[in-house]
């Protein structure tokens, strides 16, 4: 008896895996009338919620675009993929939805090290690619591992660390801020992007003396020793680029140690509404960078689209990813129209220096600069922390003459250009 | 036990290998490619770790370290070096074989679970140098760039219908050498530590001697399954050395049954079966993959080919029962 | 390396207290659930890899129970409670399938199970992080001993952990049903053949362990962030303490959580890049050296 009801739960689970097997997409489909775009992005795992973002404002433009008769005629159909956020995922998706999926562009709203992941693949099979959430300044930077048909619809980490710097040496000078401590995750983004930081600030502010710096690993549970740890250097200024769930518990924990108060805290992560609104007893005072905010650029079409999307996705908070996914899919539709076709090649093309109109951005516009197929004009900017909404007050955009005149420096120094 | 026949096993290979050199004329889809070169890759590595584990009774939670291992190793020599890509193999197993030489001397001075965890601890120190050697490695962002010189002898393996039918070469290749290392004299004595140690001890086999060889030799079949995952994603990123891929190859045996010698390698394409269908239709992966796996597990309470050969009344043919 | 800072810090009397406290508060929580995992091995010989996700369902439980009622007491029992009855359900339901089994297999069931409860957690709470925040009482600023800085909120950690875990001992040490664990735990038959209900017993142990766990997560859920999959990083951690102070030997546990908190508070400081290396060398050297670990298994 028991046996048999041993073999029949084995039989029917080894029949279930034979349907799996059958319903497996190894047959490619013929190539019907819709644009399939392939969105890949991280759906599962501690920050799923940033991939849930992304797919929520993506599909935004995706169905205005549909009700206004589609792109080229043809409508949109998305395929969203879960990466998990691995590189060997990502690779391994981007290949199926180019080659079986019959996807004609990718719109590779991942983080860092999986975008990297999904460049490889694009640069042997050519289509057109957008990365959407990669801040890494090297995807787009560095010639050696540029693509021509792929770019970034994302802000980027050296024009974060000029705004960050200028701004940040601005801050110091007036309250006359020289012993600094810095705490970033142990990760070659957390690394990268605080070296570039310190050089800027330096550039601004040349009497800057770096008194400590601590490295956590990232979803670290504790933060207690790190916060102990600055607190022991007694500076006057913290520069941290924890993010998300690390920021806030960081946050909480700070304040156990009465941590900021004790100094002025610079955030650039923090300007997040997940991360806004998940910290209990936000302090005052903390400088954060916008990386999205309703309230900047402070503009009624910005705050339409804050308040559409939480409208359709179930009362959630748009994010960064958000409006750069959301602007991905622009820059697609854009270039797609312009060049009147799909093809690698030509979308590129019809891409390179292409500039939009965009509700994320002080001037209203962005471009996709030709030379390295990265954005630039977008809203960037810092402003004061408060307890309660709008959190963020009294953002300082940055200025983008200053951004490309020191990116230009910066590339000259990396040997990138 | 019967000893196989190596002219057999040959014959059955060769047969394999011209079924997947048929199948894309058939059906044209490069997923299906994709799929074998990535079953390719986990079983060869998921088979080497039966070595340890079903074979001789060590079980081990960190051999993704020598997969990851021959990840790396591969794609910085290919990188670095102007070597050729059959040189950089070689040379890649040859790095594993010493690397595995020291580690298995300290590990396997202990037993059972504490073996465990301390290949578990060289695995994740092994994945902590990684992360933190930036310079050589790429540090978390992985090794970028591609891997150039991907032609052998007129083969282009940057093209994915090579790659595939290489894949297919080297795993039935890797699975007729570690079949026959499993049948040989020193195959029986990998069953007689399993099965008392002192025994084996008493009739003249030097324990340790053969611990060691059979935990270099697995680990060298697992970095050619980490060489095939660096071809195929161009590269070597952190994830493919941390902690979860052991688990992934420890899963892959106890699913398909570390009892049986193609135990691993059912197990390897159920999981990746279980990976595309379930990441395609639901976000809600582990909660599908957890469920099934309970009822798998609890359901036959051994491996899937192990819980077929008993059922059909054969004995397996060399694990645990 | 910087083992200049070390060395200042090691002289310096607000320094070594900050960073001494500090370890603690690390090593405390760290040892409330390598104590549960170490009971459960230590009796049932199973190695409870779900123990994280205890953790993670206790900070959740918290966090809810503290949003309804506002009081942190109720929220941190709740954890432990609820904890300790899913551990009972989880052990009758599954664990007890694979006794004797195949440690791969109970991996395997564990793995499971982990898969699962992070998705669930995930459909129930979602997929953002969570924060509880400091409840009222405690949010009061530090206190300084000796120069160094210490919060009240952790002082009664401490204390908590410390009670909860002496008491555990204590129970082991001197009651009935203390010495009768500790029999199990030596020869299993011998304590049935005594006519004792081993099933009753194994669930009683495995459910206390479950319990230490959940009770972790509670007290820490004000000052961490909850996310699914949070119970990772903690087993991984809990693991180490385990193996170096000795499977099954809950002193041991407490000693080596308190070392590992004392390499992290320390280390961040000494040799910031290396830290997380630095556990698994001390782990890869305890099993070396002594694969029984500090504390042997004659404890429990």
């Amino acid at each position: 008896m028991i046996n048999g009801q041993k073999n029949s739960v084995g039989r029917r689970a080894l029949l279930g895996g034979a349907a799996g097997v059958l319903a497996m997409p190894w047959v490619a489909r013929a190539q019907a009338n819709p644009i399939k775009i392939g969105i890949q992005s991280i759906f599962s795992g501690p920050i799923a919620l940033l991939g849930a973002s992304s797919k929520g404002a993506i599909q935004i433009e995706i169905d205005r675009i549909n009700a206004t008769g589609g792109l080229l005629g043809r409508q949109i159909q998305p395929i969203y993929r879960d990466t998990k956020g691995q590189p060997q995922e990502a690779a391994r998706i981007a290949r199926e939805l180019i080659n079986t999926d019959g996807c004609e562009i990718l719109l590779d709203a991942e983080a860092s090290s999986a975008s990297f992941a999904v460049q490889e693949v694009v640069r042997d099979l050519g289509v057109l690619c957008v990365h959407s959430n990669s801040e890494t300044s090297s995807l787009t930077a560095d010639p050696k591992l540029r693509v021509a048909t792929c770019f970034r619809s994302a802000r980027q980490g050296v024009h974060d660390a000029i705004v960050g710097g200028a701004h940040s040496a601005k801050i110091a000078e007036a309250k006359k801020l020289t012993r600094w401590a810095t705490t970033s995750p142990d990760y070659s983004f957390g690394r990268d992007t605080t070296a570039q930081f310190l050089e800027f600030l330096k550039h601004f502010k040349p009497d800057i003396e770096v008194a400590s710096q601590a490295w956590p690993k990232m979803g670290q549970p504790d933060f207690t020793e790190v916060i102990t740890k600055i607190l022991q250097a007694k500076p006057q200024a913290l520069y941290t680029t924890l993010f998300a769930g690390d920021l806030s518990a960081f946050v909480n924990q700070g304040n156990v140690y009465a941590l900021f108060g004790q100094m002025q805290v610079f955030c650039p992560a923090m300007g997040d509404l997940p991360v806004l609104t998940a910290i209990k007893n936000l302090p005052t005072g903390i400088q954060c960078a916008s990386r999205y905010l309703p309230t900047f650029p402070d503009t009624p079409p910005n705050q339409a689209f804050y308040e559409n999307y939480r409208k359709v996705n179930n009362n959630d908070y748009p994010t960064n990813w958000s409006w750069e996914s959301a602007t991905g899919m622009r820059f697609i539709e854009a270039a797609v129209k312009k060049a009147n076709s799909t093809d690698g090649k030509k979308a590129a093309e019809a891409m390179s220096g292409l500039t939009i109109d965009s509700i994320f951005s002080t001037t209203g516009k962005v471009t996709m600069r030709a030379e390295d197929h990265t954005m630039v004009d977008y809203a960037i900017g810092w402003g004061t922390s408060v307890p309660a909404a709008p959190y963020v007050t009294g953002v300082q955009p940055g200025d983008w003459g200053q951004i490309r005149e020191l990116e230009a420096e910066w590339k000259k120094n990396n040997a990138y250009v | 036990m019967l000893r196989p026949s190596l002219a057999r096993d040959i014959v059955l290979g060769i047969l394999v290998i011209a079924i997947l050199a048929l199948i894309p004329a058939l059906v044209p889809s490069k997923a299906f490619q994709d799929f074998v070169i990535r079953v390719a890759a986990m079983a060869l590595f998921a088979t080497s770790l039966n070595l340890l584990v079903g074979y001789t009774g060590l079980t081990s939670f960190g051999h993704g370290m020598f997969y990851g291992l021959g990840t790396y190793s591969f794609a910085l020599l290919m990188q670095k070096t102007s070597l050729s890509l059959p040189m950089a193999f070689l040379l890649t197993l040859l790095i594993t074989a010493a690397t595995a030489t020291v580690v298995g001397a300290i590990c396997i001075r202990l037993r059972l679970i504490y073996f465990a965890f301390v290949t578990l601890a060289m695995q994740m120190l092994l994945h902590s140098i990684i992360i933190s050697w930036v310079g050589l490695t790429g540090g978390d962002q992985g090794l970028q760039g591609g891997i150039p010189r991907r032609v052998v002898a007129g083969f282009d393996l940057g093209n994915q219908h090579t790659l595939y039918l290489a894949s297919g070469v080297v795993l039935v290749i890797g699975l007729i050498a570690m079949r026959h290392v499993v049948a040989s004299t020193f195959g029986t004595s990998l069953r007689m530590i399993r099965d008392n140690e002192a025994r084996a001890a008493f009739l003249g086999i030097v324990v340790w001697r053969v611990k060691l060889a059979v935990f270099v030799l697995s680990a060298m079949f697992a970095a050619v399954g980490g060489v095939v995952t660096s071809l195929f994603v161009s590269g070597a990123y952190p994830e493919l050395i941390n902690w979860p891929i052991s688990g992934d190859a420890i899963f892959a045996i106890v699913l398909g049954g570390i009892g049986s010698f193609l135990g691993p390698l059912v197990g390897t394409i159920m999981l990746t079966v279980l990976n595309d269908v379930v990441t395609r239709t639901t976000e809600y992966y582990g909660l599908a993959l957890g469920i099934i796996i309970l009822v798998f597990a609890l359901g036959l309470r051994r491996g899937v080919v192990d819980f077929v050969t008993e059922r059909l009344g054969f004995r397996p043919s060399g694990g645990v029962s | 390396m910087d083992l200049a800072a070390l060395a200042e810090c090691v002289t310096s009397s607000s320094c070594l207290v900050t960073q001494t406290t500090s370890g603690l508060i690390v090593g405390m929580l760290l040892f409330l659930v390598a104590a549960g995992l170490t009971l459960i091995f230590g009796v049932l010989k199973i190695v409870n890899f779900a123990h994280g996700t205890f953790y993670m369902l206790g900070a959740y439980l918290a966090y809810s129970v503290f949003r309804v009622t506002d009081s942190y007491t109720l929220a941190v029992v709740a954890a432990g409670a609820g904890m300790g009855i899913f551990g009972i359900v989880f052990e009758r339901a599954l664990i007890a399938r694979v006794y004797g089994a195949n440690v791969l297999m109970q991996l395997l069931i564990c793995y499971a199970v982990v898969l699962i409860c992070d998705d669930l957690v995930k459909i129930v709470w979602g997929a953002d992080f969570k924060a509880m925040g400091m409840p009222p009482e405690f949010q009061v600023p530090p206190l300084f001993v000796a120069g160094g800085v210490v919060p009240p909120f952790y002082i009664l950690l401490i204390t908590v952990a410390l009670a909860i875990g002496g008491g555990l001992g204590l129970t082991l040490a001197l009651t009935k049903i203390g010495k009768i664990v500790r029999a199990a735990a030596h020869n299993p038959n011998m304590v049935s053949a005594l006519g004792i209900n081993t099933t009753l017993l194994y669930s009683l142990v495995f459910a206390t362990g479950a319990m230490l766990a959940g009770l972790a997560g509670g007290l820490a859920a004000p000052v961490r962030s909850l996310t699914p999959g949070m119970g990772f990083s903690i087993l991984i951690e809990s693991f180490i303490v385990t193996v170096i102070g000795g499977m099954g030997s809950i002193a041991g546990a407490l000693i080596a959580a308190v070392v590992l908190g004392l390499i992290r508070s320390f280390g961040t400081i000494g040799f910031p890049m290396f830290t997380e290396g630095m556990m698994f060398l001390v782990m890869i050297i305890i099993l070396v050296v002594k694969p029984s670990g500090l504390f042997g298994r004659e404890i429990v």
